[in-house]
């Protein structure tokens, strides 16, 4: 999948270590992107829990997806609550429905890079990215309008 | 339950802006908005021998008891979680408390220095994000530069707008009421009436939230007491009695997963239902509303998930008029937290109590009914109906 190569938003911290997200974050780093996956039932969840939440297993993997989804919701933060992120405001925050996932839908939080206000609607399809922090210590995961990738 | 229990006195200090009154401390003035309370109800602040909480509420009962010279302490219980969500939560916990014999008088209360003790309400995260270490679980929102309320709530009415053709004219019907409202009370921190222009060129806080649709954060205090119905009867004050109260949220609202039909609300649906089911009247029975604005677009999705209108109707149902005196559900007659002050919904509780007394500013003729919605957004929420001593 596709690499971004520098990141706009400058991240004022950084996940901590954790059992349940640490694998999101390491298959980040292989360009992948995964979320939770019920060993019983299939059904898949984000952000990840110990327990699921439609048949109450707590046996889990990563399930890889596609990366592929659609804009559920957006909104542009025009007033920077830091100093650090004064230089790139206005910058959107969006809710990503990922495709062919089971269960209840899966949504993510995460920002659609290279797109402006009067371009980025709802129910616009995107791809994911990643987007290299630290040198690549860390890759987040961001979306792109799919007729952008 | 039902008018079991009653609201006997209320009471609060003057309001300032954020940091105003941070050096009398949340202490001094939580005790000076019980004493009024206490005052007004005509008991005795060491009378109180129950403290209900929400929002994480710092002043513990212990102090207070202690402060007031209570001889016994008997009841000292919190809403979890939900912040402003919780404030009617604390009124559920109180009368379960009064009913069951627990506490005779149990006092709520919410005391803020928004700088300093109690710190930034809506800016926990923010915090924490600039300390260098992301929670696991808030590292999937805040990587993303998502830290406020007015951001995250943002992303739902974004979703309303969307699906229901609500406009910014809408949220700003909401706050141009406030405003006429707050008008003739004194305690108001903004009195000057705004026009729909004022609104749209208020600066961009997170498109589509404007600075004019959110409230102000505000220093303070509030009270309020309350006892059982039987008790109320020999004090000061008619009585206004609690007809329903409940707290709780819909099927895994407040998460990304929620339902879409649930996503664009204020995630009040289960408290609406379950509120109007317990006190058995229907939504157009309701003379008034106090309705938590921290934020205009909570007040209009409020709206539909206690069924005021139909889902999806809110813009309309505003633009009409009918939040206004003389409308069909006159809402937040004291100015609310958009123009009177931000005390987490205390301020709301009080105004009911005053139009059910007859003693509000902008009273509501022959109102009997009046319904007190908490903070909307959140998880757990919680609303009730306050009713008129017959």
């Amino acid at each position: 999948m596709d690499r971004i190569p520098a990141l706009a938003m400058p991240m004022l911290g950084r996940p901590a270590a954790n059992a349940l997200t640490d694998g999101y974050w390491a298959a980040a780093r292989d360009r992948r992107l995964v979320v939770q996956e019920c060993s019983d039932c299939g059904a898949h969840r984000h952000p990840p829990t110990a327990v699921c939440y439609r048949c109450g297993s707590r046996r889990w993997g990563w399930g890889e997806v596609s990366g592929g989804g659609s804009v559920f919701t957006y909104v542009w933060i025009d007033s920077p609550m830091h100093e650090s992120l004064a230089a790139i405001v206005p910058y959107n925050v969006c809710v990503i429905e990922l495709d062919g996932t089971q269960g209840d839908p899966v949504r993510l939080v995460s920002n659609v890079i290279g797109v402006d206000r009067d371009t980025l609607r709802i129910g616009l399809p995107v791809q994911v990215g990643f987007a290299a922090v630290d040198n690549g210590a860390l890759m987040l995961p961001v979306f792109r309008l799919l007729d952008t990738v | 339950m039902r008018n079991d229990v009653a609201v006997v006195g209320v009471g609060h200090t003057t309001y300032g802006k954020r940091g105003e009154l941070a050096e009398r401390g949340t202490f001094a003035l939580a005790t000076e908005a019980i004493a009024a309370a206490c005052a007004d109800a005509g008991i005795a602040p060491r009378d109180v021998d129950g403290y209900s909480g929400f929002a994480d509420e710092a002043i513990q009962p212990a102090a207070l008891a202690t402060a007031f010279g209570a001889p016994r302490l008997r009841y000292a219980g919190m809403v979890w979680g939900g912040g402003g969500g919780g404030v009617v939560g604390a009124l559920v916990n109180a009368s379960m408390a009064i009913v069951t014999g627990h506490a005779d008088y149990v006092v709520v209360h919410r005391a803020l220095c928004m700088e300093g003790e109690s710190g930034r309400f809506g800016q926990q995260m923010l915090h924490t994000a600039a300390s260098g270490r992301l929670a696991p679980a808030a590292a999937f929102s805040a990587s993303y530069g998502l830290f406020t309320p007015a951001q995250v709530f943002g992303l739902a009415t974004r979703r309303h707008m969307h699906l229901y053709g609500t406009t910014i004219d809408h949220f700003a019907e909401v706050a141009i009421n406030a405003r006429l409202m707050a008008a003739t009370n004194p305690h108001a921190r903004f009195r000057d009436p705004i026009t729909m222009r004022d609104h749209h060129d208020s600066r961009l806080i997170a498109d589509p939230m404007r600075l004019l649709d959110c409230c102000m954060e505000s220093d303070g205090a509030a009270a309020v007491v309350l006892t059982s119905a039987q008790r109320a009867r020999d004090l000061r004050r008619p009585a206004v009695l609690l007809r329903a109260a409940v707290m709780g949220s819909p099927y895994r609202y407040g998460s990304l997963g929620a339902p879409e039909s649930d996503y664009a609300s204020s995630g009040q649906r289960q408290v609406g239902e379950d509120l109007f089911r317990q006190a058995d009247v229907r939504p157009d029975e309701i003379d008034a509303a106090m309705i938590y604005d921290h934020f205009t677009p909570m007040v209009l999705m409020a709206l539909e998930d206690y069924g005021f209108c139909a889902k999806g109707e809110a813009g309309p149902f505003v633009a009409e008029g009918n939040l206004r005196i003389g409308g069909s559900l006159p809402t937040n007659t004291h100015g609310g937290h958009l123009a009177e002050s931000y005390i987490h919904g205390m301020t709301h509780i009080i105004e009911a109590v005053h139009q059910l007394r007859g003693t509000a500013r902008n009273q509501v003729a022959q109102a009997n009914l009046v319904a007190v919605c908490g903070a909307g957004g959140v998880s757990p929420t919680s609303g009730c109906i306050l009713e008129r001593a017959r």
